[in-house]
């Protein structure tokens, strides 16, 4: 009976601290980021750098979202903190036009919206937080490709598949930076793998058997990467032929610690999500106006704005000096 | 000769592709890149074998695509926990039988129709595992490729075992009398009843088997590579369906064997690479893979047309 009285009397007390904490943070703006699922290494690194931001700034940083990609959870979710009342709401949108009408309705009881990663349709937010264009990333594959063969020789080209929006995009991009920039580098061939890694290593082998030349293959999709990396490896040509593309560090460790691949490219993620709280909470402070062409963020100094997207800045490339520090 | 005709005129198709890359594009038969081709193709080999007596007892399993990466993450994992390799293909062997037989109740217990069931399955087991792996690759420890060996060796082991069960499945259907049973079920399963089989148990035990397969094919496949994707084996059914059908086991069941469907699937398989060799642009790959299909499916029809006449 007296222990029955105790914990009561704990629980009423932890209830009560509860509830100042509460009402105390009250007086801190409250910004809500919502990943595509939050189980993923990728955006658990976003969180990393969205809770650096969030000490930085004093401000309280929520995190949630379906544990995979659902649409309809994202919109659940949204819903929840719109009758939570938090003042910002950071979104990657599973679904472009599926997302958009919840946000609308935050925007219209006063929350300010931003995305990353992913955007909404642009009236349902105020601000895109942009890791990378197509032509930014595109350049960085291309440049680097350069660097390795010394601007000359065949290369292959590996894609998702031949007729992927973004892939297609980024294809565009690489051919013009390559008539433009480096007229000694030859594309031979450009097979796609439909985002399989072993069919990746199928193509790629034959790649190198049909091109004795072949001095670099360049895989556009994350997949691609790996695969290339082990037909390279199985036939015996590391260094002969180099490997660069589009990819998570996770999946490239190995090769790239042994060599075989040189370069993985992509943004930092932990900056995206640091740079998403800032941009949320310029936003409800009231010192991002749209029209504004350029953003201080804390330590990552000032970034540029293109029309209504922030724009993260270059691509990050891994290689064997860095990549052990990414644990995505 | 007439009898085999429509194996004949695949193994003809295949041999003037391979011709046709000997005299423009030698390269292709440089042993390296052509053994480590062959090698990749090995798991697709053994799903096909499994494939093939499915549609012989007149059904049909689009699920072994995700069986094939239910399977493989799952000796992947087992893998990464440093279970005993020798442990590691039995347990995908395991897994695959298990969702064989799920497979299988449904189908023969009640008597649903498998285009339907396995649709389900492929479904539901390919969000599952989206669910649970969001993607995520699995790393294996270093010992795993290749089994311990050297990566030649590795590579004919797989090569070797894929073909020995092909050679054993391939006379075990011609001279056993459970292979007779596969036959009779598909032909017709009324008769095959009267005289004293058992319809439904043998479909059953088709599908374990078929699963069974998939699931030492994902463990071979697992062996190539230090890594698993899980979206492995994502399009596989339609591979290893049109292999067998160009390969010439009537989808209407009770006809065809395994050296057809082998010789369909070095058929297709040799597609791409060839395309790359020959410096044709690879929009032509899925068109002339159907066009080979397609081609089949005419032929058959023609084949079966003239038999009633």
């Amino acid at each position: 009976m007296k222990s029955l009285l105790l914990r009561l009397c704990v629980a009423a007390g932890i209830l009560f601290a509860g509830l100042t904490t509460a009402f105390a943070a009250d007086s801190k703006l409250i910004v809500a980021l919502l990943p595509k699922s939050k189980g993923n290494a990728y955006f658990i690194s976003c969180k990393a750098g969205a809770e650096r931001a969030a000490k930085e700034l004093g401000i309280q940083l929520l995190f949630d979202g379906p544990t995979d990609s659902n649409a309809a959870k994202q919109n659940e979710i949204v819903e929840n903190w719109i009758t939570l009342g938090v003042d910002v709401i950071a979104v990657a949108a599973e679904n472009r036009e599926g997302i958009s009408t919840a946000l609308r309705k935050a925007q219209k009881q006063g929350i300010k919206v931003v995305t990353y990663d992913a955007d909404s349709m642009p009236d349902a937010r105020s601000f895109f937080v942009n890791q990378a264009t197509p032509q930014g990333i595109s350049h960085a594959l291309m440049d680097e490709a350069a660097r390795l063969t010394g601007e000359t020789g065949e290369f292959a080209m590996i894609t998702a598949s031949l007729t992927a929006a973004n892939q297609r995009e980024w294809q565009k991009y690489i051919e013009a930076r390559l008539k433009e920039k480096y007229p000694k580098m030859k594309l031979v061939a450009v097979r796609p793998c439909d985002d399989l890694k072993d069919k990746a290593q199928s193509e790629a082998t034959a790649l190198m058997s049909a091109n004795p030349n072949l001095k670099l293959i360049m895989a556009i999709c994350s997949p691609g990467v790996p695969g290339a990396a082990e037909a390279v490896k199985q036939a015996g040509k590391t260094g002969k032929v180099k490997v660069v593309g589009l990819g998570l560090p996770s999946e490239n460790r190995r090769y790239v610690k042994e060599g075989v691949t040189d370069s993985v490219i992509l943004w930092k993620t932990e900056d995206l999500g640091y740079l998403t709280v800032y941009a949320g909470v310029a936003l409800a402070k009231g010192e991002l106006k749209s029209g504004a062409k350029s953003l201080k963020a804390g330590l990552l100094g000032t970034f540029a704005i293109q029309g209504d997207n922030i724009l993260l800045g270059k691509p990050f490339i891994f290689n064997k000096d860095n990549i052990d520090q990414f644990n995505f | 000769m007439s009898r085999h005709f429509r194996e004949l005129s695949v193994a003809a198709a295949l041999a003037a592709v391979l011709v046709a890359l000997a005299i423009f594009a030698p390269a292709f038969f440089q042993p390296q890149p052509l053994l480590s081709l062959v090698t990749r193709e090995a798991p697709t080999l053994v799903v096909a074998c499994g494939m093939t007596l499915v549609i012989i007892c007149r059904q049909i399993d689009i699920s072994v695509g995700s069986q094939f990466s239910v399977c493989s993450v799952c000796a992947g994992l087992l893998a990464a926990m440093n279970w005993p390799l020798a442990l590691v293909p039995p347990a995908a062997i395991a897994t695959g039988a298990l969702l064989g037989a799920v497979n299988g109740v449904l189908i023969a217990g009640l008597r649903l129709p498998s285009i339907v069931v396995t649709l389900a399955m492929m479904v539901t087991l390919r969000q599952g595992l989206n669910m649970v792996r969001q993607g995520e690759f699995v790393n294996l420890p270093d010992r795993v490729q290749w089994f311990g060996l050297s990566q030649v060796d590795g590579q004919w082991a797989l090569v070797f075992t894929a073909l020995l069960l092909l050679v054993v499945l391939g006379l075990a259907m011609r001279h056993l009398a459970a292979g007779r049973f596969v036959y009779a079920i598909g032909s017709d399963a009324e008769a095959a009843r009267l005289s004293g089989i058992r319809p439904q148990l043998g479909t059953f035990l088709v599908f374990v088997f078929m699963g069974g397969l998939t699931g030492l094919a994902a463990a071979m496949n697992m062996m190539q590579s230090p890594q698993v994707q899980p979206l492995a084996g994502s399009g596989l059914e339609l591979k290893v369906i049109a292999a067998v059908v160009v390969g010439g086991v009537a989808i209407s069941g009770g006809r065809g064997n395994l050296w057809g469907a082998f010789t369909g699937l070095l058929l297709l398989a040799c597609i791409a690479p060839a395309l790359t060799h020959l410096h044709i642009e690879s929009y032509w790959e899925k068109a002339i893979q159907g066009a080979i299909i397609l081609l089949a499916v005419v032929a058959d029809s023609v084949r079966s047309r003239n038999e009633i006449r």
